[in-house]
């Protein structure tokens, strides 16, 4: 992959309750947004092929909606396109195949889009369905899902972390401050305000340990990326971000199969074979957007990418190392906490902001670049058993 | 003839004070009543004292000729629930599986229909079991005192702990409690006296005396003297047309628990069980829907030896938890949420 | 979008899990796995032989759930438990009034209870009880 593809454009929109936008109005808006945002211009007819990234599907009442759905919406009839699932990791893994179209050579330029319309139910309702446990519609017994959606998984993990690693409740909710901290200057977070540690903690307990400031809200959202080869990026924009490593990591589907519950081995395998990939070291990495659907899964994420031992991330985060201006700033958007988790949109709203930050233009939340290496991580599905981690530099 | 190779019971944790449900309502009624759980009932019951029986009669599943449950709050007017106890011991297709269905002498005739099987030579060993859990109105004289519980017996010819040595029933038609298809609630008239002496005890008291007469015994000689249990003072009543001692009745158990149906007489049984020792008799007598099933049960030696398997009635009885009447209404389904 | 119905094929396949705890345990690595598969899916291999979940064992890691689905009353307390010579299992506490109750490291055990109901019939399954009830 290293040296085979770069990312000329990206485009999102700002995620939040957006009852009045329907799935395509935001499709329309990330992809336009895209467009724009190559910097010599583009021609949409250059685009030769679409991934599609969509979870929900029939789900929450959008509508099954395969391949061709995009390209009807983008007005481009004229090259293949597939929909793509992967549960929360959906949108990071269609920027992957979108990458893979570029670097087998199949394909020069390509397009990679995740959009998800969460909030044409109430809240409660697509939480019940959504967020890495995948609920009742799996398939399996009844008996068997019980009360396992997203939340109650990751507070399973939350209660490990702490009888394990010895970490507290409000070395979580320090996540969450920090997280709506950096989100306040993000124009494209769904939450811009800024929250306290009491505040967290004297929020509903949802599912002990997490209280409802630990968990991501149920948001809408849809971004874009462009990506083509390497060797022609210079065209479109001075500034291209090249793709070092693109790796997916698979583990167990059924929570009673995993070994561990403070630590995710999907994460684990994902980033390995992505550094592997990059010829990189995690050290190597300046900042990086994580998968915190959760505040005590930010922790859980940063010690399974390997930038941290286990159990040493609370307290590297109570020192401010993960700060936005600190040694490894980490989600210096604001993370899925500020974003929220529109499942198909976050990954590929990641990458808007890994690519963002590595050319400089993030404004007033510009992290220092040592290295120009950013990286970008989701975690999800059944028993959190898949994840994927993309790497991306400023230089091939 | 075959007799009881192992039982096991099991009795909700859940309690209300029978007054909770009455007072409301203008009436009045003593005591406790055991509550099922929300996620209980006549089926999971039942699991729990199979679990209890099988490990006291120590015998494996495959030995199981057929499946016996009686009860008058099946979950269901159509489609038994005997095959999921059968397919939670993993008994084979050749089983047979049938619910006694529609009377709270229930459970007395399943074992009826085992014992029969048995002396018929068609099985060697059966399972008997019976729950109760019926279905109430707010208001009415059984959602104040009906409980619930279950019973498990394997019945058979080997390593019984105690043995039937004759069975004899009297029934007619006669209207006490009634449910129709229509009615999400068990009735009856409220006319006590009537019920009391016509129904329970009439049919009592002349199944055990046509018992006696076959087997040419007196009510006098036997240890003990177990009847089904509506309320704690109405075994009296035969008691007195038998010429039976109060002490020699089985204790009172609807004042802790409730009014168990099906299951009060065989629970009382397990309860002088738990404690029998060998050569001990015991007078038997169910009721229920107008028909009275009078057995005649001999403890044998094995009872001691067996006893540490066991676990006993008391152990159920002391686990409690009280609860609110609104829990009980809410439970119950009387109490339900807005649709949306 | 819907669940199968709990009269439908994909119950009647799962009998033998459901109401017996029958799983699987690997002749090659050892591990345990639920419901019952032809190939393990820890290490690939196909020595398989059946293997009976035990009914007890200790809590690894729990919480408690404040927003359940809509058929259950709040809270309800999910555990992964330590199954009693190896394996795992994953459940509700049922009979638990109180979430201080449970921890880490508490003993439990399975009990039948009936899990829903759905267009009429009762779907059944093992829920998780404190150790010593029974």
């Amino acid at each position: 992959m290293r040296g085979k593809v770069a990312v000329i454009g990206v485009g999102m929109i700002k995620f939040g309750e957006l009852f009045d936008k329907s799935l395509e109005n935001m499709i329309q808006e990330a992809y336009l947004n895209c467009l724009k945002n190559v910097e010599k211009g583009i021609d949409p007819k250059e685009i030769k092929a679409a991934w599609f990234g969509q979870w929900s599907g029939g789900f929450i009442g959008q509508g099954a909606q395969s391949g061709h759905s995009l390209t009807s919406m983008i007005g481009n009839r004229e090259i293949p396109c597939t929909r793509l699932e992967n549960a929360c990791p959906t949108g990071g893994d269609t920027f992957r195949h979108a990458c893979l179209g570029v670097a087998s050579g199949m394909y020069d330029v390509v397009l990679a889009l995740g959009a998800e319309k969460m909030r044409d139910k109430p809240s409660a309702e697509s939480l019940g369905g959504a967020g890495g446990g995948g609920g009742a519609e799996t398939g399996n017994h009844p008996a068997w899902m019980i009360g396992q959606g997203g939340p109650a998984i990751q507070a399973m993990h939350a209660t490990r972390q702490m009888y394990e690693l010895g970490y507290t409740m409000e070395d979580y909710a320090r996540v969450a401050v920090k997280n709506h901290h950096n989100g306040t200057f993000c124009p494209y977070a769904h939450y811009q305000f800024e929250v306290t540690i009491e505040r967290v903690l004297n929020s509903p307990v949802i599912c002990w340990p997490l209280h409802l400031f630990d968990c991501c809200p149920q948001t809408d959202g849809a971004a874009a990326a462009i990506v083509c080869r390497a060797d022609l990026a210079k065209k479109y924009t001075d500034k291209p971000v090249y793709v070092l490593g693109s790796n997916v990591g698979t583990d167990h589907h059924q929570l009673w199969d995993r070994d561990s519950f403070v630590e995710q081995q999907s994460t684990v395998k994902a980033a390995r074979g992505a550094f592997e990939m990059a010829g990189i070291k995690p050290k190597d990495v300046d900042f990086a957007e994580l998968h915190d659907c959760f505040t005590n899964t930010e922790l859980m994420n940063i010690e399974d990418v390997g930038f941290v031992r286990k159990g040493e991330a609370a307290r590297r985060l109570k020192d401010g190392e993960f700060d936005m201006h600190g040694k490894l700033p980490i989600n210096p958007s604001g993370g899925l906490k500020a974003h929220g988790h529109p499942i198909a949109a976050t990954g590929l709203g990641q990458i808007f902001e890994v690519v963002t930050q590595l050319r400089e233009e993030a404004d007033k939340r510009q992290v220092k670049l040592k290295n120009g290496i950013g990286l970008q991580q989701n975690v999800g599905g059944p028993a959190f058993g898949v994840a994927v981690v993309n790497i991306l530099s400023r230089s091939p | 003839m075959a007799g009881i190779i192992g039982y096991g019971v099991y009795i909700p944790k859940f309690r209300l004070e029978q007054k909770e449900a009455a007072i409301p309502w203008g009436s009045w009624s003593a005591g406790e009543k055991s509550v099922c759980g929300a996620d209980e009932d006549v089926v999971t019951m039942a699991a729990e004292a199979t679990d209890n029986a099988m490990k006291h009669a120590g015998i494996d599943p495959a030995q199981i000729g057929a499946i016996y449950f009686g009860t008058a709050s099946s979950p269901y007017i159509e489609q038994y629930v005997s095959p999921i106890l059968a397919e939670m011991l993993g008994l084979r297709p050749e089983t047979t599986r049938i619910d006694y269905l529609g009377s709270v002498n229930g459970l007395a005739n399943a074992l009826l229909g085992c014992l029969d099987a048995i002396a018929a030579k068609r099985i060697k060993c059966g399972l008997v079991l019976g729950g109760e859990d019926r279905a109430t109105a707010p208001g009415t004289e059984g959602d104040a005192n009906f409980g619930a519980g279950a019973m498990a017996m394997v019945i058979g010819t080997t390593g019984t702990i105690a043995d039937f040595e004759g069975m004899h029933t009297y029934s007619t038609l006669f209207l006490d409690r009634w449910r129709s298809v229509k009615d999400a609630w068990v009735s009856n008239l409220n006319d006590n006296r009537f019920d009391r002496e016509y129904g329970y005890q009439k049919h009592v008291s002349e199944a055990c005396k046509g018992l006696l007469e076959k087997l040419g015994r007196k009510a006098q000689d036997y240890t003990y003297a177990v009847f089904a249990q509506p309320d704690e003072r109405i075994p009296t009543l035969p008691a007195k047309d038998l010429g039976i001692q109060k002490d020699r009745l089985a204790p009172g158990i609807a004042s802790i628990v409730g009014d168990l149906g099906s299951c009060s007489s065989f629970i009382s049984l397990a309860r002088i069980l738990d404690k029998a020792k060998a050569d001990e008799t015991i007078l038997f007598g169910s009721y229920g829907s107008g028909a009275s099933n009078a057995m005649s049960l001999v403890v044998r030696n094995q009872i001691e030896q067996k006893r540490k398997k066991l676990v006993p009635v008391e152990k159920y009885i002391n686990r409690k938890q009280n609860i609110t009447y609104t829990n009980y209404l809410r439970i119950k389904e009387h109490l339900k949420r807005g649709p949306y | 979008m819907s669940q199968p119905a709990p009269a439908s094929p994909m119950f009647w396949r799962f009998n033998a899990e459901v109401f017996r705890l029958v799983g699987i345990k690997c002749k090659d690595c050892g591990h345990i796995s639920y419901p019952r598969t032809k190939i393990c899916h820890e290490c690939g291999s196909q020595k398989i032989e059946e293997y009976k979940l035990p009914k007890r064992g200790t809590i690894h890691t729990f919480c408690v759930n404040w927003a359940p689905p809509p058929q259950f009353e709040p809270p309800i307390l999910p555990v992964i438990v330590d199954l009693e010579g190896g394996g795992r299992y994953g459940g509700i506490m049922t009979e638990c009034g109180s979430p201080d109750e449970i921890k880490i490291g508490t003993k439990v055990e399975m009990v039948f209870r009936k899990v829903l109901t759905e267009r009429g019939l009762n779907v059944y399954g093992y829920k998780f009880r404190l150790a010593g009830e029974g």
